[in-house]
This record gives C-alpha cells, structure tokens and sequence, in this order.
C-alpha cells in the first residue's frame, strides 16, 4: 500500500486515482472546485464512465479513496504525486499550461518530506524540466523530489479497462530509481513497462496519439479515392487489416475523429514542431483531412438534396464517439453548424450525450430516441455508430421519413441492404461513384 | 496438381511461378527475352532473391517448372494463367500498362479453353475491368468463357519465398466469386486467410497497404526531426510507441527512408490516381515528400560537420535499398552519391552484395568501389551508413576509426549505440535522436 496523490479530479485523474485505490493503495484527489468534490463525496461524478462510479463507491467505502479541495491535506503524507489537470488546446494549438503551472506551485509550497512528482498530464516536450523548475523555485523546504513523467493512455468509454490493460506503462526520468519506483505502483497490471528520458516519455505519447490520427486521416484518405474510383474502403481496410505490420486498428473510414485527445494532441505536436523549426506536413495533412470529411458529409448531403435550405436533418449521435457524453471536439457539433448555417432544420438524438449537446448547440429539437429524430426528416445523418443505432427498424424509419435518404458518416449499415430497403444511402468511401 | 501460366519472369513472377510449382502444380513461366529463358533453363536466376534458386532448380528437375518465350506453349493447357509483367512508373507516376496490354492481347489471341486469368502485377484501380475488355477484343472465337481475377502480391524482396508460403492474408477480387474461388483453391495449402472481394477494391488494398507502411516510415521520420529540435530520442518514441497494440512495431524505424521498386511507386501512383479522378491527396503528397527530405537532411547534417565537401572523401556503406538484395532501384544511396559529388566530395562505397547492380544504377556517378567496410574508412572524412546490413552491425569500430582522416559517423539507419560511438571518438549522428545523438540546444 502506497499513499498517492492525484491532483485533478477530471477524467484522468478520477480514473487514475480510483484505479489506484482500487490496487489497494491510499489515495486523496484534490480538485480546486468545491462543488465538484462535494459531488465526488456523495458519489455523483463529474463524467460518465462505464464501471466507474462503482469503483469509486467501494473505494470510496472502504476508505481508500479520499477527495479534498485541499492541497495540504492531499500532499501531507503522499510519497507520490500525480499532476493529472487539464491541458486545453491554446489559441495557436499550443498547449496551456497555466493548470500545470498552479498544480506544480501549490505542491512546491506543501511540500515538506520528499516525493516523486508525476506527470499524467499530456503537456509538451520539455514540460518536465520546466515542472522541476518551478518546484524548485516555489518550495519552502529543502526537501528532495523527482519528476517522472508517466503519459496516460487511456480512451473514453474503456479507461477503466484501459487502466488495469494497459499495452505498456510509459516512464521517464532523469532519475531512474524514481521511475523504477512509479513502476513498483504498476507492477500488478504486468504491462511491459518502458523507462525512458523525461522528454522522450512526454513524445511518446504525442507520437502514438498522433499516429492513431494519422492512421484515421490515412484511411479517409483512401475513402475519398475510392469513391472515385469505384473501389469499398470498408473492405479495403479489412484486407489492409490483416496485414501483421498494419493490423486492424483505426482503420474506420468516417466523419473523422474528435474529442479532448486526438485534435489537441496533433495541434499541439504540430505547433511545438513548427515553433522549433521542423515542418509538420504530416501531421497537418492529418488535421485538414480530418476538417474536411465532416465538410464532404454536408457536401454529399447538398448534393442529395439539392439545397439544405428548409430541409429537416435528423441526426443520430452526437457524442464525439459511442460509450461517452463527451462532445469535445465533436464532429457532429460542426456538422450541425454546417448545415444551420445552410438554412436546414436539425432533430437531433444521442443515447447519453444529450445534455452535454444542448449546452452547445442552439436551434436544434432534441428528440426522444431515434424514430422520434427521422420524424418527416429530408434525410437522415449518422454521426456517432452507438450500437443502438445498428439494429433500428430502418422500414420503420423509412415510413416515418418524409424522404428515404441516410448518409452514414460511420459506416454501420450495409450499402446493399440499405438499397433493398428503398433507401437513397450514401456511406463514406463505398464506391457507389462508379 | 494444376496446370498454370506465368506470364513474366521478374522478382513477382518467378517467386510465385517456382512457389506455385513447388505446392505441387506444372508452371510454365513465359518471357519475350530469349536469353533470360535460356538462362533460367541452365538455372541461372535474373535477380537475387535467398532461397529462390534452390526452388527453382528442385521443381525444374522434378518437371514441375519450364521456361519459354512461347505464349503458345504457355497457354495451351493453362487453366490459369497469371500476368506478372512489370508495371513501372510513367512520366507523371502513372503505372505504364504497356507490358499488361500486350500480355493480354497475346493471351487473347490464343484463347481456345475456358480461362482464369489471374493479375498479379500491382495495376491501377480499374486495370481488371480494362484487361477484361482487352481480352474480349481480342479473343477469336467469343463464345469461350473467361473470368478475371485480381490476386495482388505482398512480396518482400529479401523475404519472397517465405512471404509467398507464409502470407499474412491471400487477396481476390472479381466479378465471379467463383472464379475467384478456383483460385483461392490454389492458395489452400498455405491455410492463410482469405479475403474474396470485388476486382476494383483488391486492386486498392494493394495499393492502400503499401502507402500505409510507407506512410508509417514518413511519420516516423516527422516525428524524427521533431524529436531532434525538442532533445527526445526517436529510437526510444519508437519502442514506446510500437507497444501499442493499435500501432505495432513494425516499419517505425527513423532513417533515410524508403526506396525500392515498389514503396515510391505505388505511392506515385495512387497519387496519380487521386489528382486524375479529382480528389487532393495531400496526406500521400507529406509521405512522399517527407521520405525525399530525409536524404536531403542527411547531406545537409553532414556539411554543417565538414564545413564544406569540396575536397572530402566519404564513405558509403551499403548501396542496395535494403538489406539482403541487390535491389538498386530508387536507393537512397544513388541520391547520395550524386548529392556529394555534385558538391566536389570524392565516394568511396561498399555493399555486400549490390556491387553490381549499383555499378550499373550509378554509370554516370564517379564512386570508388571498394572490397570491404575497412576499405571505404580508408582516409575518409565521413562515413554514411546507408544500408543496414548485419554485417556492418559487428564492425571493428576502433579500426575504422583508425583508418579514418576524421572520425565522422552518419548512422542513416540508427544501427548504432550513440554513446558507445562516442565514447569510441566518434563524431556520430543519427538521425531523431535528439537525446542520445548528442544533438540537444536546449538541455
């Protein structure tokens, strides 16, 4: 049993503290914001995540798992810190590290036995020197510590899961004994674990996120050439799937991806390489590939319909994908934008995220369940594939709809069937151009 | 046992020609170059490729493998015949059909018995269709049935025979599942998965593989120059990142990027696709761009050492695009050596086995070739590791350094240890490891 703890009771954090106390370790999450830990004592959490809040009860119960507003209280006995706070996208795609910055103050003023700080937090290469700096600069007692640098990769949707899972644990430091020591906190999960320099640990991660983007942006890139040249991408990525050196992973062809990781961690990548001289081609490729599959959805949709102007589009989904409310970076926010600013009538609908959508969207209907959504819809738009939606009684819709059109911006009916059924379907990369 | 036709004898068509014979089938391989076939009935093989040789003797001396310049004698019993010819680039990255179209005519022409042909040259999105069609116009007597299958390969060189017996997956696509079925019935005894698809979607999981593994060399190398600004070590991002099962380890390796006959064209001409049927391929345009850059970068690197190369001698070591072949075509080290003697430096180079085939790619560039790695160190101001051979993995590197005028190590590939280059005395350099390449501003 180690005491540990979390500054920053936001997904990561939560996840990370809570999975911490449940390997039996004590452990105190200090969140600033009064309210959200009064809730957190209560129970009620901040975020949805599958498993979670049961895990938090029982910790929680047995005493394991503690929340508090203060500093003090949580740096007292803690042999490890972890700063898991927030790091939103600046206005250039740099990083803001004003959370980081507070985090690492109010530690350095506590601080009065030694600890290792941790680094959960995504922040930019060389974050890790400059944390150490500032503790440094801000301690009121000469008490030695380590900055280690230990990048979260964890979804929403599966982070618990991902926690106790994970592929590998990801440690830098210029001091390898306090590694080793973070690494005696994962031992349990039995992941490879990857020790490594403080700068290299804070690239890994950008690195990996950033090619899972990559391989999304790849494929909608092969999508769009395939629907001029008549070829399946789904079908394309299954036969690219099995090849051992690509696998089968993020190969979806889409509206692209979203949410709080992947837009701002290649923004971020891309900006800390151009203010240091390189030329991230790549990765901007990424980025603008990424904008303009949910642009050929509205596109595609125009197309159809001739104009969107009057047209009522039903919308299915919202969240940015299944199995969470988080509609950060959505792509159905700017699709619904899109086709607003056209003129069209949105009815819009998601199993979990629609009270996160209305704080966002203005002008939209926000319908019961889905049937409710197709109610006399010009057309149909799929934007998130919740399973709920891959077995509806599409006769059903397609009786409700005032017109029989469905662009399937995921993929999750079947081109064939959907024609069978009278529908006028367009999915993304299907060949259906030739 | 099946009765087959080759058509081409190239790295494609001879590895799946002598495969094919050796599951047990009659391959009758057919080429136009008479002395290619004469060669090959002596047991003399075109290309280099480990393994091949032994296979192709075996089948030819148990009667299972022959070689003509007779599409006659090929297509007579054929119940199927595979066109392997050469697709290389045009002009504009286009693949040039010409070798396909006149394979398809000439099969055409003597298409008397019902047929499967079966393509296995990598083809633009729509050449199945195209040779259809081909056929068709060809063929003397309509009435006869024949259906086209597409069945790209995913041969390695270096690997081919055991990527031919071991494949991670086996591609068909046609407009008859039957015949595509026929033809899977071939591939049975490899028990590999099978994915049976439409003519037009085969022919771009070919071309969508091979851009997506040269698209994860690009990536790697971005990440590279972005991990030597910012003082990580790309080497180490690599490993962090290849643990994740999404990712995998395969083709992260930062260096001077990729070559060969088959990753700069497919992915010219997806692009040229692309741009032709009105989509902006600006993700392909990066990975190719990227991969030209990093032999730039090297050069680039290595001047900021030597001050100027007028008047400098630089080692090659490695000529050949990869190891284990003799492949030249589109090598890093023909950019190389060109780049260095265009700005007065003298080459020295050594490969283990592309000797010859770099004297032939390299005519009108002046290099010094040389017997062995010790040779190439000989007074050279610079050494470039360019081809990650093993055997230059175990140098004696105290040797080499003795040998050299200035101990100046470009390690193009990253085979080497940074620290224990440097504490040889080595002036080293390899490429994305900001940290441990002793490149780091801002520490």
């Amino acid at each position: 049993m180690k005491k540990i703890c979390v500054i920053g009771a936001g997904y990561v954090g939560l996840t990370t503290g809570t999975c911490f106390a449940d390997l039996g370790n004590l452990v105190t999450i200090v969140d600033i914001d009064e309210r959200k830990v009064e809730n957190l004592r209560q129970g009620v959490l901040p975020i949805y995540e599958p498993g979670l809040e049961e895990i938090v009860r029982r910790n929680a119960q047995s005493g394991r798992l503690r929340f508090t507003t203060s500093y003090a209280e949580g740096v007292r006995d803690a042999e490890f810190v972890f700063i898991a706070v927030g790091t939103p996208s600046g206005a250039e795609g740099e990083a803001d590290l004003r959370y980081v910055r507070q985090a690492a103050e109010a530690i350095a003023e506590v601080m009065d036995h030694p600890i290792v700080i941790v680094n959960k937090s995504t922040v930019p290469i060389g974050t890790g020197d400059w944390v150490a700096d500032i503790v440094n600069k801000h301690k009121k007692n000469d008490v030695p510590f380590a900055v280690v640098s230990n990048p979260e990769f964890l979804r929403e949707g599966s982070a618990v899961y991902d926690f106790m899972n994970p592929d590998r644990v990801v440690l830098g430091s210029l001091n390898r004994e306090a590694a080793e020591q973070v690494a005696q906190l994962y031992l349990s999960l039995r992941a490879p674990i990857v020790i490594t320099d403080l700068r290299t640990a804070e690239m890994i991660k950008y690195a990996s996120n950033a090619f899972l983007a990559n391989r999304i942006s790849f494929i909608n890139e092969i999508a769009s050439i395939c629907e001029a040249l008549g070829a399946d991408v789904k079908e394309v990525a299954v036969g690219m799937g099995y090849d051992k050196r690509i696998g089968p992973s993020f190969l979806d062809a889409g509206i692209g991806f979203g949410g709080s990781c992947f837009p701002k961690d290649v923004k971020a990548l891309a900006h800390m390489a151009a203010i240091h001289g390189c030329h991230p081609q790549l990765l901007r490729a990424v980025l603008e590939i990424n904008r303009d599959q949910r642009r050929r959805l509205v596109q595609k949709l125009r197309d159809i319909l001739g104009s969107l102007d009057e047209q009522v589009i039903g919308v299915l989904g919202l969240a940015f994908k299944p199995n969470t409310d988080d509609m950060r970076e959505a792509p159905a926010v700017e699709i619904i934008h899109l086709l607003q600013n056209e003129g069209a009538i949105i009815r819009a609908y998601d199993p979990v995220a629609m009270r996160n959508a209305k704080a966002m969207l203005d002008g939209v209907t926000f319908c019961e369940n889905a049937y409710e959504a197709a109610q006399g819809a010009d057309a149909l738009v799929i934007c998130t594939e919740w399973n709920e939606f891959k077995h509806l009684d599409l006769k059903w819709i397609k009786e409700a709809m005032r017109r029989p059109i469905i662009v399937d911006g995921r993929n999750i009916y079947d081109p064939e069937t959907m024609r069978q059924l009278g529908f006028l379907y367009r999915g993304v990369g299907r060949g259906y151009g030739v | 046992m099946k009765r087959i036709c080759m058509i081409g004898v190239g790295y494609v068509g001879l590895v799946t020609g002598a495969c094919l014979a050796d599951l047990g089938n009659k391959v009758v391989c057919v080429n136009r170059d008479e002395k290619k076939a004469a060669n090959l009935r002596k047991g003399i093989l075109p290309i280099y490729e480990p393994g091949l040789e032994e296979i192709v003797h075996r089948n030819k001396e148990a009667g299972r493998l022959f070689f003509t310049t007779s599409y006659d004698e090929g297509v007579k019993d054929a119940e199927f015949v595979f066109i392997s010819v050469g697709t290389p680039s045009g002009l504009e990255g286009e693949a040039d059909l010409q070798h396909v179209h006149d394979a398809a005519v000439e099969i055409a022409k003597r298409l008397d018995h019902p047929l499967i042909i079966v393509n296995k040259s990598t083809v633009p999105i729509g050449t199945g269709d195209w040779v259809a069609d081909i056929v068709r116009e060809n063929m003397p007597d309509p009435s006869i049935p024949f259906w086209v299958v597409s069945n790209p390969e995913f041969l390695r060189e270096g690997s081919g025979v055991y990527d031919f017996m071991n494949p991670d997956r086996i591609v068909l696509g046609s407009l008859s599942r039957e015949a595509a079925e026929r033809v899977a019935e071939l591939y049975y005894p490899l028990q590999a998965e099978t994915i049976i698809t439409d003519l037009r979607t085969a022919e771009m999981i070919k071309y969508a593989s091979n851009c997506f593994l040269a698209t994860k060399i690009s990536f790697i190398n971005e990440i590279a120059a972005i991990c030597e600004s910012l003082g990580a070590d790309v080497k180490e991002v690599a490993r962090g990142m290849g643990t994740d099962k999404r990712i995998g380890p395969h083709f992260l390796g930062a260096g001077i990027g990729w070559g060969g006959s088959c990753f700069p064209k497919d992915v010219k001409a997806l692009i040229h696709m692309a741009t032709t049927h009105g989509t902006r391929p600006q993700l392909l345009r990066a990975v190719m761009e990227i991969n030209y850059d990093q032999r730039k970068r090297i050069i680039n690197h290595l001047r900021d050492i030597l001050g100027s190369y007028r008047g400098k001698v630089v080692g090659l070591l490695g000529l050949a695009f990869k190891p284990n072949t003799d492949d030249m075509r589109d090598a890093p080290s023909i950019t190389l050596a060109r780049l260095l003697v265009a700005e007065g430096a003298q080459v020295k180079a050594y490969d283990p086995v592309a000797m010859e085939t770099a004297r032939r790619a390299m005519q009108d560039v002046p290099v010094t070739y040389c017997n062995d790695p010790y040779e190439v160190a000989k007074d050279a101001d610079a050494l470039i590791l360019v081809t990650e051979w093993n055997e230059f993995k175990q140098l004696d590197m105290q040797r080499i350094k003795s040998l050299m005028r200035q101990p100046v190590l470009m390690d193009g590939r990253n085979i080497y240890d940074p620290p224990r280059m440097r504490e040889l005395g080595f002036i080293y350099r390899g490429v994305g490891r900001g940290h441990n390449g002793g490149l780091i501003r801002n520490r």
